[in-house]
């Protein structure tokens, strides 16, 4: 479903990408980890084109997104999910939910309307549909983004970090969201420091240092085998915490 | 909004076009009694006389033109008026600009000092303190033959003789005529005079037609003697009001007395007038230039725009506004007639969108990129982002720069004076002119603009406190 091929991405003359390579099939749930800095939100945001690749191919149900911007309506086929949220501050939850679907015309108001609020209940968040961001937790937010990107229908969630900017005791309700997701069959990339939360979710892991992809592995290989030298030192590090 | 604009857009056109019989337009600066003064509303003069009797000759309708002296001769030599007339004395110099008539007016250039002034004769005035009327033949004279005296140039006599009297100055160099009408029982005239000149008006080099009219026009009146006539009048309507100058009965004479509030009506019209149009010239302007430089920033395109309105900002915010007015009045609108006050609009309205242009982009900048990147990332478009996401949360921040934009823009009208607007700071200075008290008017002018920027602020900070109660965060 997605392929990544040879991609290198540079700011300025810093490499932060040197050559991944990739494939994601329909149903993974692949989780990234890497030390701080080694390019793992570099690679999702490129995924995303939030950030022009340098050179190699991103390639998506057999279009290269890169360098071809009449393919940036895809994605709304590749959802994406932020360490902040994102929420649009200046709209209730129920319009920042509605605003993409209206606005694309995928569906009209009305539907999307009845559609949202079908998500919400789903994971009882209909009682804050009318309320701001800013008069909702942390959790509330990331649960609302998440149904912001849910109701796109995309075919791959990207998950940038969707827990390292909550309070302790919210990062559960927002991982309950996310393996509900899971089990409904979404594909799903997901960056982040929790190891537990990738240990006991992830189908498939891939550890990336320096810009490239050094190990890429089902789950509790990954975690039970480590291969290279940079993927044990990380580990250690982790674990000593 | 729209219908606002479209009511004042209306006006505008109004007051600049009304054409029936073909006009004479005379520029001049009315402030040289006898020659040109305000009174009750007009101005009047000897050289005002002098010209409808020119108009009438060549049976055209006569329009005066009140603009800073050293304004007068571009004016003529632009063609944007026909004529100057204000006490104009031959030198080679003006003369290699414009062409002038027969001299119609004589004038003794003398020296008043203070009554205990140790200033005897000219001799002394060598190491003075010498205060004239910028480009006046006294200020020329002096320049020239008397390059150790410190020279105090004013934009009036009026405020030369003020610079006297506060002792800022130790004399005053200017026309016999009006002097005598300026000085005051603690003043004398030294009896020797500094040089005599005489007076001619100015037409554009090359208008001969004009300039013959015009020189068997005064030389018919200098026989008749009706120019003396003429002098001797005004020289008699120096200001009527009792002399008496307790507190309230200066008020009078500022305000009241000769319909001068007329002059502060007049005023407030034009500073309010012009500032809306210009804002609102401003804004369209501003955004205009700031989103075609975010279009470019974000999307590549319109490159060629954004390339333009950054020139135009940069241009606009590292000149003065004040040289930005006159290249627009004199170099730009050089040979058309359209009325001052659009002119005086559209350069305020070109000026003021530099700076919303900033505001804008500020206002756009200050939002989170990840406003941006969430809208991107749910397949919106630029525009979709920018006008959905993007722009609503910005108008918190904008608005209220806006504000003080207007604010600054309504302060900043006065230096339309410069190129003749009656605006309130000019008006000011015309009842200053009679009344040769500056105090009142100019207190009156300063509470005027602080009443306008209080109620603006007022405005701002009640719309700031709804945004916030209505956007929250």
């Amino acid at each position: 479903m997605l392929k990544i091929i040879d991609l290198k991405k540079k700011f300025g003359n810093k490499k932060v990408l040197n050559g991944v390579n990739l494939e994601i099939k329909k149903g993974d749930i692949l989780g990234v980890i890497g030390p701080s800095g080694c390019g793992k939100s570099t690679l999702l945001r490129c995924i995303n084109l939030l950030e022009k690749p340098t050179s190699g191919k991103i390639i998506f149900e057999g279009n290269n997104l890169v360098d071809n911007d009449s393919l940036k309506e895809i994605r709304r086929r590749i959802g994406m999910v932020f360490q902040q949220f994102n929420l649009f501050d200046h709209m209730t939850v129920l319009e920042n939910i509605v605003l993409a679907p209206t606005l694309l015309k995928i569906m009209s108001r009305s539907e999307a309307i009845k559609k949202a609020n079908e998500l919400l209940k789903e994971i009882d968040l209909e009682d804050i549909a009318n309320n701001y961001p800013h008069e909702i937790s942390g959790g509330q937010k990331q649960r609302v983004a998440i149904v912001r990107t849910l109701i796109m229908k995309p075919d791959i969630i990207l998950f940038d970090e969707p827990t390292s900017a909550l309070d302790p005791e919210m990062i559960g309700e927002v991982t309950n969201l996310m393996r509900k997701i899971a089990k409904e069959g979404m594909t799903m990339i997901i960056v982040s420091h929790e190891m537990n939360f990738i240990k006991s979710f992830c189908t498939r892991v891939v550890f990336i240092n320096d810009g490239i992809i050094k190990e890429d592995k089902p789950c509790k290989e990954l975690f039970n085998n480590p291969e290279s030298e940079d993927l044990k030192s990380f580990l250690s590090k982790i674990n000593a915490y | 909004m729209k219908k606002l604009l479209t009511i004042i857009m209306c006006l505008v056109l109004l007051t600049s076009c009304n054409k029936d019989k073909e006009k004479l337009v005379l520029v001049t600066e009315a402030g040289f009694a006898p020659y040109e003064y305000y009174s009750n509303g007009e101005i009047v003069g000897v050289d005002i006389d002098i010209a409808k009797r020119i108009a009438e000759r060549l049976n055209k309708e006569l329009v005066i033109k009140d603009v800073a002296f050293d304004s007068i001769i571009s004016e003529v030599k632009t063609g944007k008026s026909d004529f100057g007339a204000a006490g104009i004395s031959y030198t080679e110099e003006r003369a290699q600009e414009v062409d002038f008539t027969i001299n119609y007016s004589e004038s003794r250039q003398v020296v008043i000092v203070n009554n205990n002034s140790y200033i005897n004769n000219i001799n002394d005035l060598y190491s003075s303190k010498i205060a004239v009327q910028l480009g006046s033949v006294a200020d020329s004279y002096i320049t020239e033959f008397f390059p150790d005296a410190e020279l105090i140039r004013e934009k009036k006599f009026l405020a030369a003789i003020q610079d006297l009297k506060d002792g800022k100055a130790d004399a005053v160099v200017m026309d016999e005529l009006p002097a005598k009408q300026l000085i005051t029982d603690n003043m004398r005239l030294l009896e020797e005079e500094l040089t005599t000149d005489s007076y001619g008006m100015i037409v554009k080099k090359g208008n001969l037609e004009l300039l013959n009219t015009m020189n068997e026009v005064i030389s018919e009146l200098k026989i008749s003697g009706e120019i003396d006539e003429y002098l001797l009048y005004h020289m008699g309507i120096k200001d009527s009001t009792p002399d008496n100058n307790n507190f309230f009965n200066r008020i009078y004479k500022s305000v009241i007395y000769d319909g001068r509030y007329k002059y502060i009506l007049e005023g407030l019209k034009n500073t309010l007038l012009i500032a809306i149009c210009a804002v609102l010239i401003g804004i369209v302007l501003g955004t205009i230039a700031a989103i075609s430089r975010n279009i470019y920033e974000n999307t590549g395109h319109l490159k060629i725009l954004s390339l333009i309105s950054k020139t135009y900002v940069t241009i606009i915010r590292g000149t003065p506004s004040t040289l930005q007015l006159m290249i627009i009045y004199y170099v730009i609108f050089k040979q058309t007639s359209i009325n001052i006050v659009v002119v005086g609009a559209l350069a305020f309205g070109i000026n003021s969108g530099a700076y919303v242009a900033e505001i804008i982009r500020a206002g756009i900048s200050s939002i989170n990129k990840g406003q941006w990147e969430a809208g991107y990332s749910l397949g919106l478009n630029y525009f979709q982002v920018m006008k959905k996401i993007i722009f609503p949360q910005s108008v918190k921040n904008i608005l209220p720069a806006l504000g003080n934009e207007f604010i600054t823009l309504v302060k900043e009208t006065s230096i339309g004076a410069y190129i003749g607007i009656v605006e309130l700071t000019k008006a000011s200075d015309i009842i200053a002119s009679r009344t040769y008290d500056y105090f009142f008017p100019l207190i009156l002018i300063a509470i005027i603009y602080l009443i306008i920027t209080l109620f603006l602020s007022k405005l701002i900070s009640t719309m700031e406190k709804r945004l916030n109660n209505v956007k929250n965060n």
